[in-house]
């Protein structure tokens, strides 16, 4: 009887364990580097909440910024910062560093 | 670069000036001393330079999220500020009304303040770009003050009773775009569960234009809301609403005595 209870306890805890790590928010790392976006093509899953994680190798600071997002953030330099994005249609979300707009610039693909 | 520094400056400062404008604009109306702009003027500088300097440990509290944490709070802040000012504005003491006014400015420079120094501070570090940053950011700060003597005119010269009306407009209007960027902020860090947009009016009017810029400024406009943002706009719209119509009932009957 205690066996029984005791494995069924465990067997809960397991399946939370998996449900966690199944519906964990998935992230995508993007790196500024020299005022450039890498990658400048993100794809992501449509519907779906993702973590952007913005890492800002530059020695300036960069602004993350997206009207079709709705989304926009200073990134300092050596930075990594997070942002999330999301559940979106399935589209494409371009973005830009507001500080360098000539050459930072890159897009989100929901998919 | 040049364009680009003009608006970035011009966003930052725009905010700033339309809500200076309007309080100097209502202290002129009810004559109130504007010692308040040198005080919350003063701890703006300060707080916007400890913001700047500090800006990648707060960056990275949180678990990176601190960024929307101290915004939200400013933004809110702001907005509880906003609302004793519509409170305390029915009666005469001037004493409290002044400190809530310099609170209010305080945390707008700040805010907006610690951004045009991240900027500054990072652009002009490349030789290049020096001269365009430093030029545009004087020139964006002059169309944003500009804006905000002319705003602030705009109410002066309306009849006392008039240019109230149309200075707590603009104050609830103000207030309920700041209550937008808390939300907007916390579905960024996650902190409110986001949903998808209730609608999506960028054909209509594009966040990137003029008048969206500007909208954006004076209601917190957005092209593509989440229900959530909406509900509270509409919320605090509703309670500033209110606030306001019963703060002006009150002078009225003050003003029948």
């Amino acid at each position: 009887m205690l066996i029984t209870s005791r494995s069924r306890y465990l067997y809960f805890i397991l399946l939370l364990i998996i449900n966690k790590a199944v519906l964990a928010t998935p992230v995508v790392e993007i790196i500024i580097k020299e005022h450039l976006f890498y990658p400048s093509q993100v794809e992501i899953p449509s519907d779906t909440k993702v973590k952007l994680v913005i890492h800002n190798q530059d020695t300036t600071a960069e602004e993350f910024e997206s009207f079709e997002l709705n989304r926009e953030k200073v990134i300092p330099a050596g930075v990594k910062g997070v942002i999330f994005i999301g559940p979106l249609p399935a589209g494409e979300y371009p973005f830009f560093g507001e500080f360098f707009p000539n050459t930072a610039r890159g897009q989100i693909i929901a998919k | 670069m040049l364009i680009n520094s003009v608006i970035i400056i011009l966003r930052e400062v725009l905010e700033a000036a339309l809500i200076i404008s309007i309080f100097l604009a209502l202290s002129q109306t009810i004559q109130l001393s504007k010692h308040w702009l040198i005080i919350g003027s003063l701890l703006g500088a300060i707080g916007a330079i400890f913001y700047a300097v500090n800006i990648q440990i707060i960056s990275m509290a949180w678990g990176g999220i601190g960024q929307e944490i101290v915004n939200a709070s400013l933004h809110f802040l702001n907005y509880l500020g906003i609302i004793s000012f519509i409170i305390l504005f029915r009666n005469d003491n001037t004493k409290y009304i002044s400190s809530i006014i310099a609170i209010c400015i305080a945390l707008a420079f700040t805010r907006e303040g610690s951004e045009i120094l991240i900027y500054i501070d990072g652009l002009i570090s490349l030789p290049a770009m020096r001269s365009p940053v430093l030029l545009g950011g004087f020139i964006g700060m002059g169309i944003g003050f500009s804006v905000g003597v002319f705003c602030y005119y705009f109410i002066v010269n309306l009849s006392a009773r008039r240019g109230l009306k149309i200075a707590l407009f603009l104050l609830v209007l103000i207030s309920c775009g700041m209550i937008l960027q808390v939300t907007q902020l916390l579905l960024q860090a996650d902190i409110i569960n986001s949903q998808q947009a209730l609608w999506n009016s960028s054909a209509f009017i594009s966040e990137q234009s003029v008048l969206g810029q500007l909208l954006y400024a004076l209601i917190g406009y957005e092209a593509t809301p989440t229900p959530i943002q909406v509900y509270s706009y509409l919320f605090s719209l509703l309670l500033m609403t209110f606030l306001v119509v019963k703060t002006a009932s009150h002078l009225k009957e003050r003003e029948q005595i």
